[in-house]
């Protein structure tokens, strides 16, 4: 169902909303067809929106594919919610429980014949799910990874040891050369304006600006770091699809996502970057990653600058506590 | 004390109740006053279980270099040390010992053929959950038994003060199974950490002496307020006997402050040195980094549970009644407990953001492991149980409503209310790190996914929980509204305000989550303040807009006691049991976020099992532990109508209650 696309930015948004269009216009329908005198009756009301927002929407409409343990919990949310709509009052209740009390209760062949195949199916239902839960599995097994494990409080990186709570990124300066975190921040654009910059002629906004200085200067060197070293598995876009990353499992970090470095102080990604994979403590188990420890490959300067660079290409502020 | 209220006259009676209250307080506050004297002296003792041999030895290695050295020995006595504070940073001497180092050993961890961390941890939860109990109830019966006070109709005064005393009744067996309990704690801690509960009561040596009087204290007051409500049930003696439960619970509010103090100590030291040693302050043991955003979140959170238990009482009472009247009696007073846990419940969240915030202020690794890393999916889980329990409280009003003539016109609304909450819910509780197969992760193409990996950060949580939490304000006020018409003459004006005001603050709501990605965190965290703020505003400015507009309004029928749905009344079994399940999780989370250190980065946990257990291991502890304590509170109830005398209920069993009123008593005293 890609006729409709996701737009870039305002997925999460533009999900909530189709939803809530679709169920308006479930209620819609029911409410004309009851004045025609054939509305749905509310059990299958029910079972209709969990089949449409389960089975259908969240299964082909959107994309990459959820896994099984969100649509699970989705599933499952979505499931006491129609329950709380059907059983909200009285009358409801007793008309949600009507077919059910019919088929139970009825003299019919019709519901007999129902009655006797639910007796039937019900159990070898269950039993062909217990099989299938118990069936030994060839699968790999599911990985609970902990993306982003605590740091520890120091690290030393080149001999020098810094406290990660404290420590402080030294490019992140004005033009005079004071650490600034503001001035830095007023220069970040957001990607989803579809621009890098603010301004390509100002030397405060331009990289490549031949009179650039201070922080935007460093992000220029920043970039030449990066794209030396790092866009081979981050990708030329930041986005974690460099020419590499597919020969990899899982794919490196998507720095645009706003799960990745958006959530994590610099100093957090300081420490990463210096220590690599290798250096994941024991919580990053099953440490699925091969990141190189890079300060067997770059300078304490070069890893500060090369992490300036990502959170200004991605526009994404590093996080901080005041 | 029957003397003092044999008939007297006005004067002398006033006289003598003021004198007796006095008399109460000099006597109950007398531990307090006496324990100054032990706090003069400070903590800091030897710890039971002492450093470890080999550090011994090598101690007294040192002082003999020093001595062969050349270095007076009698010079050394006299010279203090100092240390400096972990978390104060001040200077001061070093008048404890060192926290011990431990190793894994019978002597410093003594064992049964079993884990001993999983046997504290049942103990510990047990006290919990009873201490909880016992500590809320008599803040509701305070807060009952002064409605039944202003109350100027005599009936329903006299059925709050019925309410107050079966609340009261309920939690006086609990009590003594609470200071069992802690019993039984102790002696786990005795006997399985020997050397770190010798270190901590060697810091904590004159608060557990305050704590042990003030539980003293508290007993006393309880007992008299309790045993004395027949004998001061008029007149002035009524507001002595109220005066009773304020001091029950400033006293009751002291100790678990105290209580929390050893928990936020080993969460977050102070008045230490690197080495543990005590530095001679002890408001600095106290006042740690966290202990005041625990003390505000337990107390919503103890209340929030006291209500849930009370209503699961109720509910309970209520399926196996056999007369309308009992019903109509359990049904009002699940209705009052149930609203009084959730009146609590809404700012829990808030405190819980805030203790969340001290937390990553103290140690970002802490935050991190809670949050982001290790322990975050169980908070996930822990945003389930506050959707159930959001969820929950919405459906009960939403049966509550059929009880009303008029209800059903709000209750064709639920369907869109049931829309916002699910997805506030989904929202709220979509994980950051999802669970998934290797081949799930290739398909998804990368650890995070585009459309979802949204709804896992803070941003999108705080609007999906605001939104929760002012849906179930709107719930709150339709049912206000249930069978009532306002007729004042700006009826019209304030229910468009009103719905306007609902709107606006959440569309500012959901504005500000969405707006919340496109800013540096520090900013986004602020945003939560002016999300909160519109919620808050619903609360505290709608509700009493609604009252104001519904006072005198036109009663479109009776309040029918009694006829909802038994479906409700397992709605509010549930809403307790999740509460119960919550606090466990939540209890859980908090211990486990030290990983390997007794106290956190001055005493290390040696014990083979200083290791986070398993996200399964955990779940299955905490439901034992919510299984055994709902078990063993079922006894208390039982225990509670055993001491009940039965009376026959007189009343219109056929006629409705008015509206507003109370069902007649089902038990008397």
């Amino acid at each position: 169902m890609k006729w409709i696309p996701l737009v870039e930015g305002q997925m999460p948004m533009q999900m909530i909303a189709e939803l809530a269009i679709c169920i308006l216009f479930f209620s819609t329908c029911n409410y004309l067809l009851k004045k025609a005198g054939v509305g749905v009756p509310k059990f299958w009301a029910g079972i209709l929106v969990w089949c449409f927002v389960n089975l259908f929407y969240l299964k082909y409409r959107i994309y990459p594919p959820i896994p099984f343990s969100v649509r699970a919990i989705y599933g499952t949310v979505s499931a006491c919610g129609i329950f709380m709509w059907v059983s909200g009052s009285q009358e409801e209740w007793l008309e949600f429980k009507r077919p059910i009390i019919n088929v139970l209760d009825g003299n019919t062949a019709f519901t007999k014949v129902l009655r006797t195949a639910l007796l039937l199916l019900l159990p070898i239902g269950l039993g062909a799910f217990a099989y299938n839960s118990l069936l030994p599995s060839f699968d790999e097994p599911i990985e609970l990874r902990t993306v982003h494990p605590a740091p520890p409080a120091t690290t030393k990186v080149h001999g020098k040891t810094y406290v990660l709570q404290t420590a402080q990124q030294p490019y992140r300066i004005d033009t005079e050369g004071k650490y600034d975190p503001a001035y830095s921040n007023a220069h970040i654009v957001d990607q989803s304006m579809g621009r890098l910059m603010k301004d390509v002629n100002s030397s405060e906004d331009n990289p490549w600006d031949p009179n650039a200085k201070g922080y935007i200067k460093h992000v220029r060197e920043g970039g030449e770091i990066f794209f030396q070293n790092c866009h081979f598995c981050h990708g030329d876009n930041l986005n974690g699809r460099g020419l590499w990353a597919f020969a990899f499992n899982p794919i490196p970090a998507n720095f645009t996502d706003a799960g990745t470095i958006a959530q994590l102080q610099e100093t957090f990604v300081f420490w990463r970057v210096a220590k690599g994979g290798i250096g994941l403590p024991g919580e990053g188990f099953p440490w699925a990653s091969v990141m190189p420890p890079w300060e067997q490959h770059l300078t304490v300067d070069e890893i500060w600058k090369v992490i300036m660079f990502e959170y200004w290409h991605t526009g994404y502020y590093p996080r901080t506590w005041d | 004390m029957g003397r003092l209220f044999t008939p007297m006259t006005r004067g002398k009676k006033r006289f003598s109740a003021v004198t007796a209250l006095i008399v109460a307080g000099v006597f109950l506050t007398l531990p307090i006053i006496l324990s100054v004297t032990a706090m003069a002296g400070g903590g800091g003792g030897g710890s039971a279980g002492g450093p470890p041999p080999e550090v011994l030895e090598q101690r007294k290695a040192a002082a003999a270099a020093a001595a062969e050295a050349g270095e007076s020995v009698e010079g050394e006595a006299v010279k203090i040390e100092t240390g400096r504070d972990v978390y104060y940073k001040t200077e001061g001497p070093a008048i404890g010992m060192p926290a011990p180092i431990t190793a894994d050993n019978e002597t410093f961890y003594p064992r049964y053929n079993f884990e001993s961390r999983v046997l504290l941890w049942v103990a510990n939860q047990q006290h919990l959950y009873y201490g909880s109990f016992v500590l809320a109830v008599p803040i509701f019966c305070m807060c009952i038994e002064f409605a039944g006070m202003i109350s100027k109709d005599k009936a329903m005064a006299k059925k709050y003060d019925q309410l107050a005393y079966d609340f009261i009744r309920i939690s006086l067996t609990a009590y003594s199974l609470t200071a069992i309990l802690g019993g039984i704690l102790i002696f786990t801690f005795l006997t399985l950490y020997p050397a770190f509960f010798g270190y901590l009561s060697g810091i904590f040596r004159p608060v557990m002496h305050i704590y042990a009087l003030t539980f003293v204290a508290e007993s006393g007051v309880l007992y008299i307020y309790y045993y004395g409500w027949d004998k001061m049930r008029e007149g002035v003696l009524k507001w002595v006997h109220l005066s009773m439960c304020v001091i029950l619970n400033v006293i009751g509010t002291v100790l678990m402050f105290l209580a929390n103090s050893w928990i936020a100590f080993m969460m977050s030291p102070a008045g230490v040195d690197e080495q543990g040693r005590y530095l001679g302050n002890i408001w600095h043991v106290l006042h740690t980094a966290l202990w005041n955003p625990l003390n505000v979140h337990r107390i919503l959170g103890n209340m929030a549970f006291g209500g849930g238990v009370v209503a699961a009482y109720a509910a309970y009472r209520f399926l196996s009644s056999n007369t309308d009247e009992e019903r109509a009696h359990y049904d009002w007073m699940g209705y009052i407990a149930m609203s009084l846990g959730v009146a609590f419940l809404i700012p829990l969240p808030f405190a819980g953001y805030w203790l969340m915030r001290e937390v990553y202020a103290y140690r970002q690794q802490m935050g991190i492991t809670l949050m982001g890393g290790l322990l975050a999916w169980l908070f996930i889980i822990q945003a389930t149980m506050i959707g159930i329990l959001f969820l929950t409280t919405n459906y009960y009003l939403w049966q509550a409503l059929g009880r009303m003539t008029g209800g059903e016109r709000f209750q064709k609304y639920i369907k869109y209310l049931v829309f916002i909450l699910v997805v506030g819910l989904l929202v709220f509780i979509t994980p950051h790190t999802i669970v998934m197969s290797p081949a799930e992760l290739k398909a998804m193409g990368g650890q995070q996914h585009p459309v979802l990996g949204n709804y896992g950060v803070m941003s999108a949580k705080n609007g999906g929980i605001n939104a929760i939490i002012m849906t179930t304000i709107l719930s709150f006020i339709w049912y206000q509204r249930g069978n009532k018409v306002p007729t004042v003459s700006w009826s019209k004006f304030g229910n468009i305000f009103m719905g306007c005001f609902f709107v606006v603050a959440q569309i500012n709501n959901i504005a500000l989550a969405v707006y919340g990605y496109f800013i540096p965190a520090n900013v986004r965290i602020g945003l939560s303040v002016p999300q909160v703020a519109g919620t808050l505003s619903c609360l505290l400015l709608m509700t009493p807009l609604n009252l104001a507009m519904l006072k005198g309004g036109r009663q479109l029928g009776p309040i029918r006691w009694g006829q909802i749905p038994p479906r409700s009344q397992y709605a509010i079994i549930m809403l307790a049991t999740a509460f119960t399940w919550m606090m466990g999780l939540m209890g859980y989370i908090r211990s486990s976020v030290r990983l390997f250190w007794h106290v956190n980065e001055v005493m290390r946990d040696n014990s083979p099992w200083a290791y986070t257990h398993t996200i399964g291991f955990a779940a299955n502890v905490i439901s034992f532990n919510v299984l055994f304590f709902w078990i063993s509170i079922m006894f208390v109830f039982w225990l509670g109508t055993l001491g009940a005398k039965k009376v026959v209920i007189k009343g219109p069993v056929s006629e409705p209650i008015p509206a507003g009123a109370s069902p007649q008593p089902a038990t008397s005293h």
